[in-house]
């Protein structure tokens, strides 16, 4: 007879599997539920086209790394398109369009749904947070955070990124602005350093020779193939992959405790709660739809943890009529980014690199930082070409580039291009450097998740998602974007675009259940016993500006220790 | 409808006669326009009674286009040419590309009558500036990313659409595709202190 998990588990995202993995290695039973398809495993082949046999997979000698390859085909369009791609955020039948999010102004969204959630596309950058962000901020000081960000970096494993031809340039015109190499993972201080990624470093035959690429592609350790975006399964077994992504970290050392079950195509649609005899609503288990065939089923638990992300833990919550709390989805940031491209001349980078181009698509897509404490952090991107496009020239609350008089000399072109203008941007692609501005925007009441009244899909009411910038934000957002332009200038640009992206762009989500407000310091909520929260939506700010992953991953270890004492 | 997204594409991507992507592929923007199409018809879906439905968005948002293609004619921002530069094409078509542009600018501002546009964006001032945008993105991704390499699969079901050559964007910008590695290791800036012993 099958019994009940222990705990079950909502979202096989960044949190998700780290919960999972510490509860298993303490030997309590975890059903981990995604609402995506399984790459890389061999139980489902074909996991876009068909269900599979089975629904679910323990056993670690079912991932395979081969199939990992062949399914991540590391094309942009087959990927990341945010419509049919196989990491997006809808079912695994691609015939099917997105779930649908109404986000009524211009936006972009981007979480993939399946195992390993938005860290399949995610470029694995792993820096802490800001002290100063957390410090008489949160209801938990920094350093009770420390162990457990020194036990995920030694888990994923997280390494300084190696420096390829763009991160070069970058040191050279920060330290040409004056910014000094900041050698720490605690940042207190104004500098630049390579960023902390979740990759392993280069094989130590990558630039031998009598070793093919092909063969190193089969071997341990990054390739600098710039596929991160893409998921990147270079490795010699799945669970060795270069980039590491939780589907191929923190999800196999889960199955190898032999405690953990993963499940994906499996939708939550209700968190199932009943009164205790403290007069206590409590968690008993939750209702899952299958998202091939439809069939809906009751699981039960001792535990649930929603790790469903920003947007769906909150809209779970909501759907499940869970306790009124006025915080629920509320307080959403999202790092307000902006972007601004550096075009370069031959003779410019040869003097400097002793090279033609830049060749941003080679290493990682995201390897260098500049952390700026009070305003947020700069950090590189060097994406494929029709990704390159679609952000940086296509995606834009300026409007279009040829339709306005610029007000402002720093920029040579800003917002959308167009036809001729966009040509000749894209022609120079291979000469470019780009810097993303990512701002430590502030927690508003009026930014968040909430549920569309009019809209529903076959897992209840939508949600309906709105973030404007406060106006310190906008603030912090035009030093960062200044700053990054005079990285630019400073080393040499001949050329210099702005994006102006618009607000509702959704890389980074953040804080829409806060501790504080719907859970207290241990992630459980405060309305409901034996309900837990491990996503960025805990986060009780935006962490000062670093990317969040990381952080959530760190508290979700703490979580699944805290959660164990208390109910194991 | 098909007119129509044709000229939007021409509007914002390259020219591209010089692509030569030959009979097969046809028109000038390499299909993008049918890229904006499957991606606007798959775009939303939802729950209405028991079935879960596509609400298709090609149509009506091809509509919205030509109604403020015309608002601006009236207004006299825009000089429509005597006929359309594209077989079979309404209003939008027969504007100019800068013109075209403007259109597009004019619907994302909501500056025209959003009484006049076409369910479901009829007084839908969020709708209408997610979509204008969504143009905008899904030209520069169609036309940029592998898509156009599908050729004669591209409009298949996105798992059974098979590269049938480099594509030729790619080529031009200098990305060499799928790549197994590339050996441009200079080194480490700094090591994380455990690895460091």
């Amino acid at each position: 007879m099958k019994t009940d998990p222990d705990v079950i588990v909502i979202g096989a995202g960044a949190g998700g599997p780290v919960v999972a993995k510490e509860l298993g290695e303490l030997g309590i039973h975890v059903l981990v539920l995604d609402a995506g398809p399984w790459y890389g495993n061999e139980k489902w082949p074909e996991p876009n086209k068909s269900r599979g046999k089975a629904k679910e997979s323990s056993d670690p000698s079912d991932l395979d790394g081969f199939l990992y390859r062949k399914q991540l085909t590391r094309l942009e369009n087959d990927m990341n398109d945010l419509v049919s791609g196989k990491f997006r955020w809808g079912a695994a039948d691609r015939r099917r369009g997105p779930w649908y999010r109404n986000i009524p102004d211009q936006a972009i969204l981007w979480q993939s749904a399946g195992i390993g959630g938005s860290t399949l596309h995610y470029y694995s950058n792993s820096p802490r947070a800001f002290p100063e962000a957390i410090n008489n901020e949160w209801p938990i000081n920094y350093d009770e955070l420390i162990p457990y960000y020194e036990k995920v970096e030694a888990t994923l494993p997280v390494e300084f990124a190696p420096t390829t031809t763009k991160e070069a340039l970058f040191y050279y015109g920060a330290e040409k602005v004056g910014f000094p190499l900041n050698r720490t993972l605690d940042v207190t201080s104004v500098g630049y350093r390579p960023q902390p990624n979740a990759i392993l470093p280069p094989n130590e035959h990558l630039m031998n020779p009598d070793y093919s690429l092909e063969e190193l592609s089969h071997m341990e350790g990054c390739t600098l193939s710039g596929h991160c975006g893409q998921g990147c399964p270079y490795g010699p077994s799945l669970e060795k992959m270069a980039k590491r992504s939780t589907t191929v970290s923190y999800v196999p050392l889960a199955m190898k405790t032999g405690n953990v079950t993963f499940r994906p195509n499996t939708f939550v649609t209700n968190v199932l709660t009943e009164f205790n005899a403290n007069g206590n609503e409590q968690v008993v288990g939750v209702k899952i739809r299958d998202t091939w065939t439809g069939e809906n089923e009751e699981l039960r638990a001792k535990v649930v943890v929603m790790a469903a992300g920003c947007i769906e833990t909150p809209r779970l919550w909501l759907n499940s009529k869970l306790p009124h709390n006025p915080w629920v989805g509320r307080g959403l940031t999202n790092h307000y980014m902006d972007m601004v491209t550096g075009t370069f001349e031959e003779e410019t980078l040869m003097n400097i690199l002793g090279s033609t181009s830049t060749n941003p698509f080679v290493g990682h897509t995201s390897a260098a930082r500049m952390d700026y404490p009070g305003l947020g952090m700069i950090e590189t991107i060097g994406e494929s070409p029709g990704l390159s496009a679609q952000q940086l020239f296509g995606f834009s609350q300026y409007g279009y580039n040829s339709l306005r008089q610029s007000d402002s000399d720093m920029w040579d072109q800003r917002g959308r291009l167009v036809g001729n203008e966009l040509e000749q941007a894209m022609q120079g692609y291979g000469r470019t450097l780009t810097l993303s501005a990512i701002t430590d925007d502030e927690v508003l009441y009026r930014n968040g998740v909430e549920l569309d009244p009019h809209i529903k899909d076959e897992h209840g009411a939508v949600p309906f998602v709105h973030y404007s910038p406060s106006k310190k934000s906008k603030e912090r957002r035009e030093k960062l974007i200044e700053i990054a332009t005079n990285i630019l200038q400073q080393a040499g640009a001949k050329k210099v675009h702005r994006a102006d992206l618009p607000p509702n762009y959704f890389i980074h989500l953040h804080s829409t259940m806060r501790m504080g407000f719907v859970v207290d310091t241990s992630c459980e909520a405060y309305q409901v016993d034996r309900l837990y929260i491990a996503d960025n939506s805990v986060d009780y700010n935006a962490l000062g500006g670093p990317n969040p992953t990381l952080t959530t991953q760190a508290l979700a270890t703490r979580t699944a220790k805290l959660l164990a004492n208390k109910y194991f | 409808m098909q007119a129509t997204f044709q000229a939007l594409t021409d509007a914002l991507v390259p020219e591209s006669e010089q692509h030569g992507y030959g009979p097969h592929i046809g028109s000038a923007d390499m299909g993008v326009h049918e890229y904006i199409i499957y991606g606007l018809n798959h775009y939303i879906s939802i729950q209405q009674q028991l079935d879960r439905c596509i609400i298709p968005l090609a149509y009506p948002t091809a509509i919205m286009l030509d109604v403020a293609a015309i608002q601006l004619v009236n207004a006299q921002q825009a000089q429509p040419s005597s006929q359309s530069l594209f077989p079979k094409g309404r209003m939008f078509s027969y504007l100019s590309r800068k013109d075209r542009v403007r259109t597009l600018s004019v619907l994302e501002n909501l500056n025209l009558d959003l009484y006049l546009l076409p369910s479901p964006y009829k007084n839908n001032s969020g709708l209408v500036k997610h979509v204008v945008d969504v143009l905008n993105r899904f030209s520069l991704f169609g036309y940029y990313s592998e898509w156009p390499a599908y050729g004669t699969t591209r409009l298949f079901p996105p798992d059974y659409r098979r590269l049938e050559f480099f594509p030729l964007c790619w080529q031009q910008v200098g990305y060499p595709g799928v790549s197994l590695g590339y050996r441009d290791f200079r080194g480490f800036l700094l090591k994380m202190r455990r690895s460091e012993g």
